[in-house]
């Protein structure tokens, strides 16, 4: 794992950028989710318009060997349709909440993308060749009479232009009365969670017309209602582990053995409050919004307003770990709230070693915490610094008193400038970082 | 008071983001609906906590010192934070708990009709760095009645910013987890204080924090939340109709019925802010 902060070897650079430069942004072109596979090979990213757009890797070119494999497109369909709820006169949004690849296991790649109320499994998968020499049909296209036909002639496959398909290979409906916030596949390659605000349901792949209910928070009296699932994840090696976020900072992980229910956790994770921070927001900004298990899967990590913890799955009281991502915000709440900034929903994401995480801010910048140097950095996605491999420059925002030259103050952040979603490559120092309809791809030094 | 202001200021959003929640694309959002709810419940909570604070002191010493501080709410110079101002506010209160009681029960009485709370929720920690107290039914009644305004797929959940007045004292609490939040069913068949024996109603005397209530809103800009509270004025339906689409039918139907009761009662005897509290 290399350093992140600016002081030793390692470097941020720019690599790529994709999407429009307009100012006028089509709220339909805002990424809203984006992931890598697992082999980082394949990079998906789902916007507000449903739309999942797929860049892949180009193969290193031995011309140019110090430039890197690019991310170019490879597929892009529509997903999801906005759709009527005629039962309850609802709108159902086609933005893509999340995308989570399938292990791969043949040529074809899978992925699961999901919207409010419905996930989608995809297959993409390429066509390069053709089969030519059917007889059956007349040049234009229409068959032949079949007593026409005094021979047999083979077709012979040649070769096409590469053809990109993405076929929905199932469709799981119907089983989300709220909305879906996490789907997360399981270490078996045959189940994946499905969570929205009160309940989590278990799915089989191959299976579309039922699911298991495994979590079911909602009160017998919705009056009673007091926290909802924010997110959910399941563990990386143990099938039959999983954890859900709740909107009051807690943390409760799941075994599904012990039964078929999981009502009542097995770990229950949680810091105690700090009663000297209270004030009206304090329960907003406890609220997780989202959680990742490490790759190794000793460690969690949970992203709240201002702050990202990581947890020790063996310690429940408090989290081994607590950065702050931008606690300048912190006297700016009601601000915050007024402006609706204050429900910003932020991923947070390990790198490949689970040395370091990234999350993102406002103004368009982005968080690095290095766990072994416990140093960390600030960086933004802008055209500004858009040049091919330029470092970027560390930022600073000013929090009081005489501003230095290069730093920026709390009252100058562009709130409309959020970055909510960010990627790291599973093996190497390559981020994705969504900047509302723009995708900044960054790498590492090559020194 | 300037955190009276705010506390205002902030409820005045926050009904704002409830109410258009109602037309935002995808639905209502129930998270975001549960946040809201929560923070229009604590600015409830202080603004009110206050009200009758000031009422109490001004019975208790016979002076309306801060009466004459509320006037001057209109001067929005320096929001000074919350804890500091709170802290002040609070202990007066801790003084003066015993007839605190008595005027928040009063208004509660003549607006509330809503069920009793079924189990508690502790109070995890106090606003404002109060001192960290237990909680008691007269504290919980200002969030009762705010209960009974809720969307009802949003409903609203215990506040932990009770005016921790006291230590914990009031008996063990059990876990949050455990905890139902006071029920916003406001059918007319049920007591309103089956479970909380200190709440007695005492039909139309609203304190004279109504009064300064009513002056206090000639000052504020109640004109967004006049429509507002039409809408909650005119049994809630307004709000229902739309979100029981999504939410319980039951809740929904249990509530617009008895609003309408209650709210007409209220609505010609207070100024219009003063309703849009005391009905939550």
């Amino acid at each position: 794992m290399a350093g992140v902060g600016g002081g030793n070897d390692f470097q941020w650079c720019f690599s790529q950028v994709k999407g429009a430069i307009d100012e006028d942004v089509a709220e339909a072109d805002i990424i809203s989710t984006v992931e890598f596979n697992y082999s980082g090979e394949l990079l998906a990213t789902g916007d507000k318009g449903g739309r999942v757009v797929i860049f892949q890797r180009e193969q290193e070119s031995k011309n140019r060997p110090h430039s890197r494999g690019e991310y170019n497109v490879y597929s892009t369909f529509q997903s999801h349709e906005p759709e009527f709820d005629y039962l309850k006169s609802l709108e159902i949004e086609e933005k893509i909440n999340k995308i989570r690849w399938l292990p791969q296991q043949n040529a074809a790649h899978f992925l699961l993308s999901t919207n409010d109320k419905t996930i989608k499994l995809w297959k993409i998968s390429e066509r390069d060749k053709r089969a030519e020499g059917y007889n059956l049909k007349d040049e234009d296209g229409r068959l032949r009479d079949p007593f026409r036909i005094t021979s047999l002639r083979v077709p012979v496959l040649m070769p096409m232009d590469l053809m990109v398909e993405a076929s929905p290979r199932r469709i799981f409906a119907n089983a989300h009365t709220y909305h879906i916030n996490s789907i997360s596949v399981n270490s078996d390659h045959e189940t994946y969670l499905s969570a929205d605000d009160l309940r989590i349901n278990l799915w089989h792949l191959e299976i579309t017309d039922r699911s298991f209910n495994i979590v079911d928070i909602k009160p017998a009296n919705m009056e009673e209602l007091t926290e909802v699932i924010t997110a959910a994840e399941c563990h990386p090696h143990q099938c039959n582990v999983f954890v859900y976020s709740s909107s009051k900072g807690t943390i409760r992980l799941c075994d599904m053995r012990a039964a078929a229910l999981c009502d009542r956790h097995t770990k229950f994770f949680e810091e105690p409050e700090d009663p000297s921070s209270r004030s009206f927001f304090s329960e907003i900004i406890s609220s997780i919004s989202d959680v990742k298990f490490s790759h190794s899967g000793r460690y969690m990590m949970t992203r709240d307003y201002l702050s990202v913890k990581v947890w020790d799955l063996n310690m429940e009281n408090r989290p081994v770990e607590t950065y702050q991502v931008h606690e300048y915000l912190r006297s700016k709440l009601c601000s915050l709230y007024e402006n609706d900034c204050i429900f910003d929903k932020f991923e947070c994401c390990w790198n490949g070693s689970d040395g370091a995480i990234m999350t993102g801010s406002y103004n368009n910048f982005f968080r690095m915490f290095d766990r072994n140097t416990r140093k960390d950095v600030t960086l933004e996605a802008s055209r500004e610094s858009s040049k091919p491999r330029a470092v970027l420059k560390p930022r600073k925002v000013c929090t009081g008193g005489k501003r230095k030259k290069d730093e920026i103050s709390v009252d100058s952040l562009d709130f409309n400038k959020k970055i909510l979603h960010t990627a790291w490559h599973p093996k190497e120092n390559v981020i994705a970082v969504a900047a509302t309809n723009n995708l900044y791809i960054f790498q590492d030094k090559i020194n | 008071m300037e955190y009276k202001v705010e506390a205002h200021r902030i409820m005045s959003i926050s009904l704002g983001k409830i109410y258009n929640s109602r037309v935002q694309r995808g639905g209502i959002k129930l998270h975001k609906n549960l946040l809201v709810s929560l923070v229009l419940r604590s600015a409830r909570q202080v603004y009110l906590s206050d009200y009758y604070g000031g009422a109490c002191l001004g019975s208790q010493r016979a002076e309306a010192g801060e009466w004459a501080e509320g006037e001057t709410m209109e001067s929005l110079e320096g929001r000074s934070s919350p804890g500091a101002a709170g802290a002040d506010s609070c202990e007066s209160e801790t003084e003066s708990r015993e007839t605190l009681r008595a005027p928040e029960t009063n208004a509660q009485a003549s607006v509330e009709v809503a069920a009793e709370r079924n189990a508690e929720e502790p109070a995890s920690s106090s606003d404002y760095n109060w001192p960290q107290g237990g909680e008691t039914d007269e504290e919980r009644a200002p969030g009762q009645a705010e209960d009974s305004t809720q969307v009802p797929s949003c409903p609203v959940p215990e506040s932990r910013f009770e005016c921790g007045a006291a230590n914990a004292d009031e008996g063990p609490q059990s876990p949050a987890a455990a905890a139902p939040c006071c029920t916003r069913k406001r059918s007319a068949g049920k007591s309103p204080y089956a479970g909380s024996p200190v709440k007695r109603p005492r039909p139309g005397s609203v304190p004279p924090a109504n009064t300064e209530g009513g002056d206090a809103s000639e000052d504020m800009d109640t004109g967004n939340v006049s429509s507002l509270i039409t809408i909650f004025g005119s049994s809630f339906s307004g709000l229902l109709s739309k979100d029981g689409a999504q939410a319980e039918p039951g809740a929904a139907d249990g509530d617009s019925g008895s609003g309408t009761i209650c709210c007409e009662q209220m609505l010609p005897n207070l100024s219009p802010w003063s309703t849009a509290i005391v009905a939550f």
